[in-house]
């Protein structure tokens, strides 16, 4: 770097109609949409449309503030933001063997889910969740229902791999970032669960493996 | 059925193409001058980093808030109805 090309570098913040650098993102993230269901009996394919990939912080606030923001949302609509080549099902390939930490908020009216659905998507696109090495954050997901609006962050594995011991310390710290971006207090309770342990429970809620 | 969508051939904005056109900074390369007033991303974070694994925190991130709101490209409104919908559609 020297002088003369420090004085060519122009950011958004110098001049939003003629910049000439944008703030790289470390992934390429795609945002996905899971429309309300007609109640016509359609398929959770035509249900679940990819919206739109981006790998810079300004083309994220480009799709941000022009996008429904999520308290705009019809029931059962999910917005996910998950790493491009992951489908935000548990299906995927790469979701098979992972899991996810979830919060409700039960009291939609005491918060502003906009606000939360915000700084979590900024927590995970600015590689704030996890460290270096740790490779376990897939996305995260806001659900839309009628008794409240869920937060979950799905992650790779359910602490196996590594020793069992370090698995759980990476995912507890983890979810200690999830929880901290969310908000939430000490006494709030976030909960991890396997994805395929969620799919044995059926409609039941599958049993927590960790909580932060 | 309403099937018409106004057909305006949309020229995309200086935004808009700045966004295309623009390089990726090289976060541990380049040296940033901001402007006065913006915090530039926490470089304890990035520093010594092997990896070329950059972080911003949010305090740095939302900053842009304000700063960029330009359309991700001139057909964005039609590519959102196809997707996300209008919130009315599913009210039904």
């Amino acid at each position: 770097t020297n002088a003369a090309s420090d004085s060519d570098i122009r950011t958004v913040f110098h001049d939003a109609e003629n910049f000439n650098v944008k703030h790289p993102l470390m992934n390429t993230w795609t945002l996905w949409f899971t429309k309300p269901p007609s109640g016509k009996g359609d398929n959770w394919n035509e249900l679940l449309k990819e919206v739109i990939s981006f790998d810079s912080v300004e083309e994220f606030w480009g799709i941000y503030n022009n996008i429904t923001p999520t308290s705009d949302l019809a029931l059962k609509s999910d917005y996910h933001l998950f790493k491009k080549g992951v489908r935000p099902e548990w299906e995927d390939a790469q979701n098979k063997h992972g899991g996810k930490w979830a919060f409700q908020f039960k009291d939609k009216k005491a918060i502003n889910i906009d606000a939360l659905w915000l700084h979590v998507m900024l927590a995970a696109i600015g590689e704030n969740l996890e460290d270096d090495d740790d490779n376990e954050v897939m996305g995260v997901v806001v659900n839309v229902r009628r008794g409240f609006y869920r937060i979950g962050l799905w992650t790779r594995t359910v602490g196996k791999g590594k020793s069992s011991e370090q698995g759980k310390e990476t995912l507890t710290k983890i979810g200690k970032r999830f929880k901290q971006a969310l908000q939430l207090k000490e006494n709030d309770v976030v909960e991890f669960s396997g994805h395929t342990d969620a799919a044995h429970a059926g409609s039941t809620r599958a049993k927590a493996k960790f909580v932060v | 059925l309403e099937t018409k969508t106004p057909v305006e051939p949309a020229q995309p904005t200086a935004g808009m193409q700045s966004l295309k056109s623009a390089r990726f900074l090289a976060v541990q390369h380049d040296a940033v001058n901001y402007p006065e007033g913006i915090r530039s991303p926490n470089p304890a974070l990035n520093a010594g980093k092997n990896k070329a694994r950059h972080t911003y925190d949010l305090a740095f991130l939302m900053q842009f808030k304000e700063v960029f709101r330009e359309k991700p490209s001139t057909d964005w409104d039609l590519k959102l109805k196809e997707t996300v919908g209008d919130s009315s559609d599913s009210a039904r």
